[in-house]
C-alpha cells in the first residue's frame, strides 16, 4: 500500500506523484556531557547544565543529574525525555521500595534494577548513557556505568555523553594515573594508585569540564557538582562558558 | 566503516612551547581491525620543516613523496631550505588542486623560522583549509581523545623537556582510547638549534 | 521481503509473550514466558527499526552504539576446561572500556562468555542463573551443562530475527558429563566441543591454541596457554585488548586464576619467551 500526494506550493507550481514516506524517529539528542568519580569515602557525579537540539541551545540552566533519596546520585545523559522517563521510573519504584521493605537501597541493587529497566526496552531502547554514584555498603565511593540497554560495571570513573571521548583519556591519566611512571623508578616501575582527596577530584572535574567546554559544542553555560559523603548529599555550581 | 580515512588509522599532535615545537605520532598501520605493521611513521621531515600527515595510508605515502619532490625544487630554486609558513601554504594549494577529489588526509605541519626563530604549528583539513594554532594542533582517528587531552594538560611557554613531557602523555593516552592508534609513537622536540627524535614504549593492544 | 517472509512463518512466540506477562513462576517444566516482558516499539516492523537505530554495520550514523568486538575462548583438557577472556569494550573506533567482566559467573558450577552485545550476555546469562537454580530447587540436583545450555538456547531462539547479539560458551563441571562446553549463539547454534574461540579476534587465538595444544597439559601449562592465546588476538585485534581474565573449571567448581593487566603481561612475556618480535623493546 502506498500513499500519493498532490503537493502544490507558492514555489512550487508543478504537482509531484511521489509517495510520502514516513519513517519512525523517536529519538533526538540533547547533548551535554556527564562525569562520575568515586574516592576513597566520596563519590561525585557532575553533568553540565546546557540543553540543546541542534545548533539550538534550549536552556542555558536545566539540570540532569539528580539526588534522588538513599544517598544515591543518578544521570541519563542522551535524549533527555528518555533520560528524564528513566529518572523518573526510578524515583516512583525507590518510593515502593521504601514501601515495602522500610529500609534504604544500596546502590549495588540500584544498579541492578536500573539493568532490568533499560533492558525492558532491549528493542526500543532509551537513548541513554546512564551513571549512577553512591556509598557502598562499606561506605567506600561507587560509581556504576551502563550503555542504553543494561550492560553495566562499577568503576572508578567515567565520563557519559558527547564529550566523553574527550574527558575519558584525560581521567585515565589524572584518575588511574595511566601512562605514569613513578618518578624515582627511572622508568621501570608504573607510578603507584592511590586515593584522590574530595577538593582534587573537584578540581580535575572542572577542569575536565572547561576543557570540554571549550572543543564540543553542546557543552557548556554551567557545571552542576553533586557530591555524596556520609554525611549526605551537597550541589556545587561553577559557571562554564556560555559562547 | 567504509570511511578511507579511517581505515589504516593512526593519530598525530604538535604542540608550541617556548622558543620550542613538538610533533608526534603513533605508529600503528592497520586493516581495520587487524594490526598489519607497527613502524609507520607519521612525521616527515623537509628541511627544519615537519609535516604529520595521518588518514588513509597510501595518500599519506603519496604526499610525503610529493613534498618531498616539490620542496627538493623549491631548495634548488630558492637556494634554502622552506620556512615553516611557506610550506603550510605549499600543502594547502597542494591539497585544494585536488578539491574533487580529495587526498583522505589530516595534516598538520610544525617548525621554527629560521630567519624570525618564532615557532609555527598549524592543521589542515582534507581540501587545504590552514587552521593556525598558537598552542596545539591534532589529527587522526584520536583526534577528539587529543583535543581533550591538550586542553588539559597545555599549558604555553614550557621548556623543551616539559613539552617532551606533556605532548607524550596527550598523545599515550587519547591512543589508548583509540582503538585505531597506537602499537608505538615517535615524539620530535625542535628548538632552534636542536632536533631529537624519541620512539615511546607504549601498549602493543 | 521480510513481510513477505512473515505469511509464510508462524507467529513469533517471542511477540506473544510482550503482551501476556501474567504467567505464574511454577508452571511444568522450565516456562520462557516467565522471561521478563519487554518493550517493542509500536510499529508494523520493529526489527527494521531496531536494525535502523542500533546496528553500525548497516548504518554507521546510528545513535545508539551498542558494544561489539571481543576475543574469548575456553577449551577441554585432562584437569578440567579453561576459560580466558579480554575485557576491552569498543563502539566503533572508540574504547570505551579496558575493564569488561567478559566471564559470568552463572553459579559456582557454571561460566558463561560474553561475546557480541555486552547487555545481552549480561542480562540472559545472570538470567539462566536464575534458570538454574529453579531447576535445583524442582529435581533436588543440580542441572546438567546440557540443561543448562539449552535454556538458553531457546531462550535466544525464541527472540530470533529480533537482534539479540550473542556468541557465549556456557562451561561447566558434573558427574555424569566431566568437563563441558556449550557454544551458544543468537543464531540459535549450539554446538557441543573441546574448544572454541570466540570474536572479532578468535582467528589469533585459534592460531595460539591449536598449536600448542594438547590433552595431557597441565593445570599450569593450560592455564598459561589460555592467557598466551588472548595475549596474541590482544595484540593483533584492535577490538581486544585490557587485561586477561583467567578461570579453570574443575570437578569442585570454577576457579578464578585473577586478572593479567595486558601491559605488564605482554613485556614479560615477550622477554621470557623471546617472542612478539615485530616489537621493539
Amino acid at each position: 500500500m502506498s500513499v500519493t500526494s498532490a503537493v502544490s506550493s507558492d514555489y512550487n507550481s508543478g504537482v509531484s506523484n511521489v509517495p510520502i514516506e514516513h519513517q519512525f524517529n523517536p529519538y533526538s539528542d540533547n547533548g551535554g556531557t556527564v562525569l562520575g568519580i568515586a574516592g576513597e569515602d566520596f563519590a561525585i557525579l557532575a553533568g553540565d547544565t546546557r540543553h540543546t537540539t541542534g545548533y539550538s541551545i534550549n536552556s542555558r540552566y536545566e539540570p540532569k543529574v539528580f539526588s534522588v533519596g538513599d544517598e544515591l546520585l543518578i544521570t541519563a545523559n542522551g535524549f533527555a525525555a528518555d533520560g528524564d522517563a528513566l529518572v523518573k521510573r526510578f524515583r516512583n519504584q525507590l518510593k515502593w521500595y521504601h514501601f515495602d521493605h522500610k529500609k534504604n537501597l544500596t546502590i549495588k541493587s540500584a544498579a541492578r534494577f536500573i539493568q532490568h529497566l533499560l533492558y525492558g526496552k532491549r528493542f526500543f531502547p532509551y537513548y541513554v548513557h546512564t551513571i549512577i554514584a553512591g556509598l557502598d555498603e562499606e561506605g567506600k565511593g561507587a560509581v556504576y556505568s551502563f550503555d542504553p540497554v543494561g550492560s553495566y560495571e562499577r568503576e572508578q570513573c567515567r565520563a557519559g555523553g558527547g564529550a566523553a571521548s574527550l574527558i575519558m583519556p584525560f581521567l585515565d591519566n589524572q584518575v588511574n594515573f595511566k601512562n605514569q611512571m613513578d618518578p624515582d623508578s627511572n622508568g621501570t616501575a608504573k607510578k603507584e594508585l592511590k586515593y584522590l582527596k574530595l577538593d582534587e577530584v573537584i578540581s580535575l572535574v572542572r577542569d575536565a569540564f572547561s576543557s570540554a567546554t571549550e572543543r564540543h559544542i553542546n557543552v557548556g553555560d554551567g557545571l552542576e557538582i553533586l557530591i555524596v559523603t556520609k554525611d549526605g548529599v551537597r550541589t556545587e555550581y561553577y559557571p562554564l562558558k556560555k559562547d | 566503516m567504509s570511511n578511507p580515512a579511517s581505515i589504516n588509522g593512526g593519530s598525530a599532535v604538535a604542540m608550541v612551547g617556548k622558543d620550542c615545537v613538538a610533533i608526534a605520532c603513533d605508529l600503528r598501520l592497520g586493516n581495520q581491525s587487524l594490526g598489519v605493521a607497527n613502524n609507520f611513521e607519521k612525521v616527515f621531515q623537509f628541511g627544519h620543516v615537519f609535516l604529520g600527515l595521518t588518514g588513509l595510508a597510501t595518500d599519506v605515502i603519496t604526499l610525503n613523496e610529493t613534498f618531498r619532490f616539490k620542496t627538493n625544487l623549491y631548495k634548488m630554486r630558492e637556494e634554502r631550505d622552506i620556512e615553516p609558513e611557506t610550506f603550510a601554504n605549499l600543502v594547502s594549494t597542494s591539497l585544494y588542486e585536488k578539491r574533487f577529489g580529495p587526498y583522505f588526509v589530516g595534516p598538520i605541519v610544525a617548525g621554527i623560522n629560521s630567519k624570525t626563530n618564532q615557532p609555527f604549528i598549524c592543521s589542515f583539513d582534507s581540501i587545504g583549509c590552514i587552521d593556525y594554532s598558537k598552542d596545539f594542533a591534532v589529527v587522526g582517528t584520536a583526534s577528539d581523545q587529543l583535543y581533550g587531552m591538550c586542553e588539559g594538560l597545555y599549558e604555553p611557554n614550557l621548556s623543551p623537556d616539559d613539552l617532551f613531557e606533556t605532548i607524550s602523555q596527550a598523545l599515550l593516552n587519547a591512543n589508548d582510547r583509540d582503538a585505531l592508534s597506537g602499537w608505538g609513537a615517535a615524539v620530535y622536540i625542535i628548538t632552534k638549534d636542536k632536533i631529537s627524535k624519541r620512539y615511546l614504549k607504549s601498549r602493543q593492544d | 521481503m521480510n513481510s513477505i517472509a512473515q505469511q509464510f512463518r508462524h507467529t513469533n512466540p517471542a511477540h506473544e509473550a510482550f503482551q501476556d506477562n501474567d504467567n505464574e513462576f511454577f508452571e511444568s517444566g522450565v516456562d520462557l514466558k516467565m522471561a521478563p516482558s519487554i518493550t517493542v516499539p509500536p510499529i508494523s516492523q520493529p526489527t527494521e527499526f531496531l536494525r535502523a537505530h542500533t546496528d553500525d554495520a548497516s548504518n554507521p550514523d546510528c545513535k545508539i552504539k551498542i558494544a561489539h568486538g571481543t576475543t574469548t575462548l575456553a577449551f577441554r583438557f585432562k584437569e578440567g576446561i579453561i576459560v580466558a577472556v579480554d575485557s576491552r569494550a569498543t563502539a566503533g573506533d572508540w574504547i570505551a572500556s579496558q575493564t569488561v567482566n567478559k566471564v559470568i559467573r552463572i553459579n559456582p558450577f557454571l561460566l558463561g562468555t560474553m561475546a557480541g552485545g555486552a547487555a545481552d550476555c549480561q542480562y540472559w546469562e545472570t538470567w539462566l542463573g536464575t534458570q538454574c537454580r529453579l531447576h535445583e530447587l524442582r529435581e533436588k540436583e543440580r542441572i546438567s551443562v546440557a540443561a543448562a545450555s539449552k535454556i538458553l538456547g531457546n531462550l535466544v531462539y525464541q527472540y530470533k530475527g529480533m537482534g539479540l547479539s550473542m556468541g557465549t560458551m556456557v562451561c561447566g563441571f558434573t558427574k555424569k558429563e566431566g568437563p563441558t562446553i556449550y557454544y551458544v549463539d543468537s543464531d540459535g547454534s549450539r554446538l557441543k566441543g573441546d574448544m572454541f574461540c570466540v570474536g572479532s579476534g578468535q582467528t589469533f587465538a585459534y592460531g595460539v591454541l591449536d598449536s600448542n595444544y594438547k590433552w595431557d597439559l597441565s593445570v599450569e601449562d593450560a592455564l598459561y596457554l589460555g592467557k598466551r592465546s588472548i595475549l596474541a588476538a590482544q595484540h593483533r585485534d584492535a577490538y581486544s585488548g585490557g587485561s586477561i581474565n583467567l578461570y579453570h573449571v574443575t570437578e569442585s567448581g570454577w576457579v578464578y586464576h585473577g586478572n593479567f593487566d595486558f601491559d605488564d603481561t605482554f613485556w614479560k612475556v615477550k622477554a621470557s619467551e623471546g617472542s612478539f618480535n615485530n616489537v621493539d623493546a
